[in-house]
């Protein structure tokens, strides 16, 4: 389980950090998360991701809502688009059909995703945008200093539940499954390089690839979702479990207490950039007249 | 009005399944193909199916007309039932045309010949029959009657017949014959009827404009954009912009572009932002309930400078209100709706030619501001039909466009403050000048940062001035006498029509008076406003809503006092209250003694 068991020297370390090139996906801001938050992984994964696939920096779009997660985009050297509060999908999809030639990764945390932007997670997985969302989910809200959110724990005592969380836990791998997301893993931000090698698979996917990264809110969050507790929960998918099975995916969805990391479901369909380039043809095939005359 | 030459109003009331919008469709199309002007509105039943009752109204006329007139010329009833409470509508010596057939009896003072006045011409003809006669089905009633109204005319029965052949291109030719059968039958038996009325249909006036198009006004705005080179268009189904959907849903595709119905309007407008923001010529279309749901993502457009062209047709509101009657109750939504200070353009057409020229423009101008145009109609101009010269050339086709120059070793600002307010923009995909937009307050390079608020929201408001003055695009006009005149109408959106025929008929009875429309109503174009001011004793503000919100938009930005007429009769405006309102207020200005009493500014 340990990934880190050669010492390391932090010049060396250095070097090879410069050498390796995905420092010029970094933008010069500083992160302005709190020292040992779990999203630091994730913009460490998502620059070496899109170092590995030799994206360029002009032709990646990252959009997100609004929380600690979703100032993501100001961290990251690409084109980027900080929105509103639960409406990074929408806008993620207009950036796409905006133009096709960009690569478009959403970004945002679980209150971002499944409290107000919940409405619209159906529609861009249904319709297989070809983007990646990655949802931080810290089981609370971080930006606005810790109340419970939709993926909070029964029990869980926030300043917004201050007699006990008594609101079920939503599953947000079920719910996409369900969604008809074309691709749906799992990582967690304390196994960065397992995370670095789902964001690149999850890029790669032609069509709606939606990653839940598990990430511990170090400030608000001493009880539920800590390093200590995370890490003892998670475990690997496992290794006879076939991603082109969406019942075994849901499954595994379900078993909770332990968290698989690793792909649950992909797979291969239509984009909406396809769907929109048929209706091209067909329009110009059938050359429908408008209604009226 | 009364115009010189040809003015006629036709009217055709029914129920839904009697054809009645398919034949005044044949008549105002045949009416354009002459030549005419033509200005039509229908009315539909709120429900979708049953027998509600359907009224089309169609104005003629060799000059330019701005309304439908009060009074129908010529009425033809496919519905007794539903044609009698309309009767009234007819001036003297119209014509009232009517089935004096029935095969069912009717109670007493059912019969619609029991309503038409002394003063009114009854013209009764076997509608059923002669349609059975022509077609063997009385279904062609609605064509019997359209033949006999233009053989009654004298008007020409080819470009009925061309019409008739159009509609029905897609059936079999059986349904365009039988068609044209019913429609020469009536066409027969109108020709032969003695015309005792002063009703005529001229020559049309020479074609120097080009072709005329029939056009509603959600039409004239999809082929506006269309011209624009709309890339993609966003949308959720709402009465009455749909319409505007599901032409672009048949259109977009042909020319390229990708259409997409949403899950909400929320997601519309945050899928238009997203687009405009990758460079792409992109709109959405919605009613006032979707604008509500719009605002907070407008206020992203405004604060992340981004183009985007979004259309509101207002209906009665609030809330679901009148789904299917027109107002003009959303114009504080428009101008104002959202948190802080979002200031936005906002255009609002008078006309179907309107709506054509502004769509037409709506993405340049977009564009040029880096701000969302809201493009604000009602839905009497959305659902009315009006004859439109289009352009020959395409004038509205995207000029190309100029990426920002980088400079080397800076790095580059997206929020440069400049002395025109405006910031060269990068698009994804433009090397080197990476960026993120937000909806935070930020410093030049797009970093979230306060201290330069103040600076920041100067240049959004200030960037937007000139866009009064945006060559190519009619932001105001004064109509009528020029100079000093004793009263002024100042109007925006469709009730400009019947402000301008009512001030029309108030310089013919001699009183002083003049019109001007505001088409954009953000920015005010204050300095020709204070200008009309200044040359009216009293300024007169006809509007459809109840809060006076246009009154109160421009006697605030300028400081001055307008008399108001606001109204929520969910319909048009009449002409006669304007007209009523501009007398009463000119003889105020005339006897001032009368004026302490009575007068309200
Ligand atoms: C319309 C709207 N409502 C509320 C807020 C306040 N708000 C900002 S972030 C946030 C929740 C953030 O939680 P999450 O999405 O889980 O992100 P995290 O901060 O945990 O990364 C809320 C409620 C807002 N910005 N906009
Ligand atoms: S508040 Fe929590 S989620 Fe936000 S940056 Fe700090 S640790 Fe991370
Ligand atoms: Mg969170």
């Amino acid at each position: 389980m340990n990934e880190r068991v050669e010492p390391v020297y932090l010049e060396e370390k250095l070097e090879e950090i410069r050498a390796d090139g995905h420092l010029r996906y970094r933008s010069r801001s500083l992160p302005t998360w709190c020292p040992g938050c779990g999203y630091f992984s994730m913009a460490d994964g998502l620059t070496v991701a899109l170092n590995r696939l030799g994206l360029d920096n002009k032709d990646v779009v990252v959009v997100s809502g609004i929380g600690c997660a979703s100032r993501f985009p100001f961290f990251v050297n690409t084109y980027g688009f900080h929105t509103l509060h639960g409406r990074v999908l929408p806008v993620a999809t207009g950036v796409k059909i905006g133009n096709d030639a960009l690569t478009v990764i959403a970004v945002g945390g679980d209150g971002d995703a499944f409290a107000i932007g919940a409405g619209h997670i159906p529609h861009a997985a249904r319709r297989n945008v070809d983007m990646t969302y990655l949802v931080f989910d810290n089981g609370i809200y971080g930006l606005t200093k810790g109340q419970t959110s939709p993926t909070s724990a029964l029990g869980f005592r926030t300043s917004s539940t201050p007699y006990e969380n008594g609101d079920m836990p939503l599953n947000p791998l079920l719910m996409l499954l369900s969604y008809e997301a074309s691709w749906v893993g799992q990582a967690y931000a304390g196994r960065p390089h397992h995370l670095t090698d789902m964001i690149t698979m999850a890029i790669e996917h032609k069509g709606f690839s939606f990653l839940r990264i598990l990430s511990p809110c170090v400030t608000f969050d001493k009880t539920d979702n800590t390093y200590r507790n995370l890490g003892m929960k998670v475990r690997d998918i496992p290794e006879d479990h076939d991603p082109s099975d969406r019942l075994a995916a849901m499954a595994l969805a379900m078993e909770e207490d332990h968290p698989a990391l690793g792909l649950f479901y992909r797979e291969d369909r239509d984009t909406l950039g396809e769907v929109m380039q048929d209706a091209a043809r067909k329009a110009q095939a059938m050359n429908l007249a408008p209604k009226g005359l | 009005m009364n115009k010189a030459g040809t003015d006629i109003q036709f009217a055709i009331c029914g129920s839904a399944g009697d054809g009645t919008i398919a034949a005044g469709d044949i008549m105002k199309r045949a009416a354009a193909a002459m030549g005419f002007h033509v200005i039509a509105f229908d009315v539909y039943p709120p429900e979708i199916r049953g027998f509600g009752k359907c009224i089309s109204r169609i104005r003629v006329s060799s000059e330019q007309a701005y309304s439908l007139k009060e009074q129908t010329d010529v009425f033809v009833s496919l519905n007794d039932g539903h044609a009698i409470p309309h009767v009234g509508e007819v001036r003297d010596c119209g014509a009232v045309i009517y089935d004096d057939h029935l095969i069912a009896p009717v109670p007493e003072g059912g019969h619609i010949s029991a309503h038409v006045r002394p003063a009114q011409i009854p013209y009764g003809l076997p509608i059923r029959q002669v349609s059975e006669q022509a077609t063997n089905s009385a279904r062609s009633r609605n064509i019997v009657v359209l033949g006999y109204v233009a053989g009654l005319l004298d008007m020409p029965p080819e470009p009925f017949h061309k019409v008739v052949n159009q509609k029905f291109a897609t059936k079999p030719p059986a349904v365009a014959e039988a068609n044209i059968k019913a429609f020469d039958a009536g066409f027969e038996v109108g020709r032969k009827v003695f015309r005792l009325d002063d009703v005529e249909v001229g020559s049309a006036p020479e074609a120097d404009r080009g072709e005329a198009v029939m056009m509603t006004g959600n039409g004239a705005i999809a082929r506006g954009f269309l011209e624009a080179g709309i890339q993609s268009y966003f949308g959720y189904p709402i009465t009455p912009a749909t319409s505007i959907m599901e032409r672009l849903a048949v259109e977009l595709p042909k020319a390229g572009g990708r259409f997409l119905q949403t899950e909400d309007e929320i997601s519309a407008i945050s899928a238009t932002i997203g687009a405009g923001f990758a460079g792409s010529r992109a709109a959405t279309a919605t009613s006032g309930p979707g604008l509500a749901l719009m605002t907070e993502m407008l206020g992203l457009g405004v604060m992340a400078e981004v183009p985007a062209v979004i259309v509101c047709s207002q209906r009665g509101g609030p809330s679901t209100g009148l789904p299917t009657k027109t107002e003009q109750s959303d114009l504080n939504l428009a101008v104002f709706g959202g948190s802080g200070d979002a200031p936005r353009i906002v255009i609002a057409p008078t006309n179907v030619e309107g709506c054509y020229r502004c769509a037409g423009m709506a993405f340049e101008i977009a564009e040029a501001f880096q701000v969302p145009v809201i493009l604000l109609i009602d839905l009497y101009l959305s659902n009315r039909y009006e004859t439109v010269f289009p352009s020959g050339r395409n004038v509205f086709a995207p000029k190309p466009r100029q990426a920002p120059e980088r400079r080397e070793g800076e790095e580059y600002k997206r929020f440069a403050l400049t002395e025109s307010h405006i910031s060269p923009r990068a698009l994804p995909g433009d090397p080197d000048m990476m960026y993120t937009a937000t909806g935070l307050e930020h410093n030049e390079l797009g970093k979230p940062g306060d201290v330069l608020h103040m600076k920041m929201n100067a240049k959004r408001h200030e960037k937007l001035k000139p866009a009064t003055r945006y060559p190519g695009l009619t932001t105001c006009k004064r109509f009528g006498a020029e100079g000093k005149v004793d009263v002024g109408i100042l109007g925006w959106g469709s009730t400009f029509g019947e402000i301008l025929e009512a001030m029309f008929e108030a310089q013919e009875e001699g009183i002083s008076c003049s019109a001007m429309k505001v088409v954009m109503l953000s920015p005010l174009p204050e300095e020709e406003l204070r200008a009309f001011f200044d040359d009216c004793e009293v300024v007169l503000v006809p509007e459809l809503n109840y809060q006076g919100q246009f009154a109160n938009l421009v006697s605030g930005a300028l400081g001055r006092p307008v008399v108001r007429l606001d109204r929520t009769c969910a319909t048009p405006m009449a002409v006669a209250d304007i007209l009523a309102e501009v007398r009463r207020l000119a003889s105020d200005v005339n006897e001032p003694a009368h004026a302490a009493a009575g007068g309200g500014a």
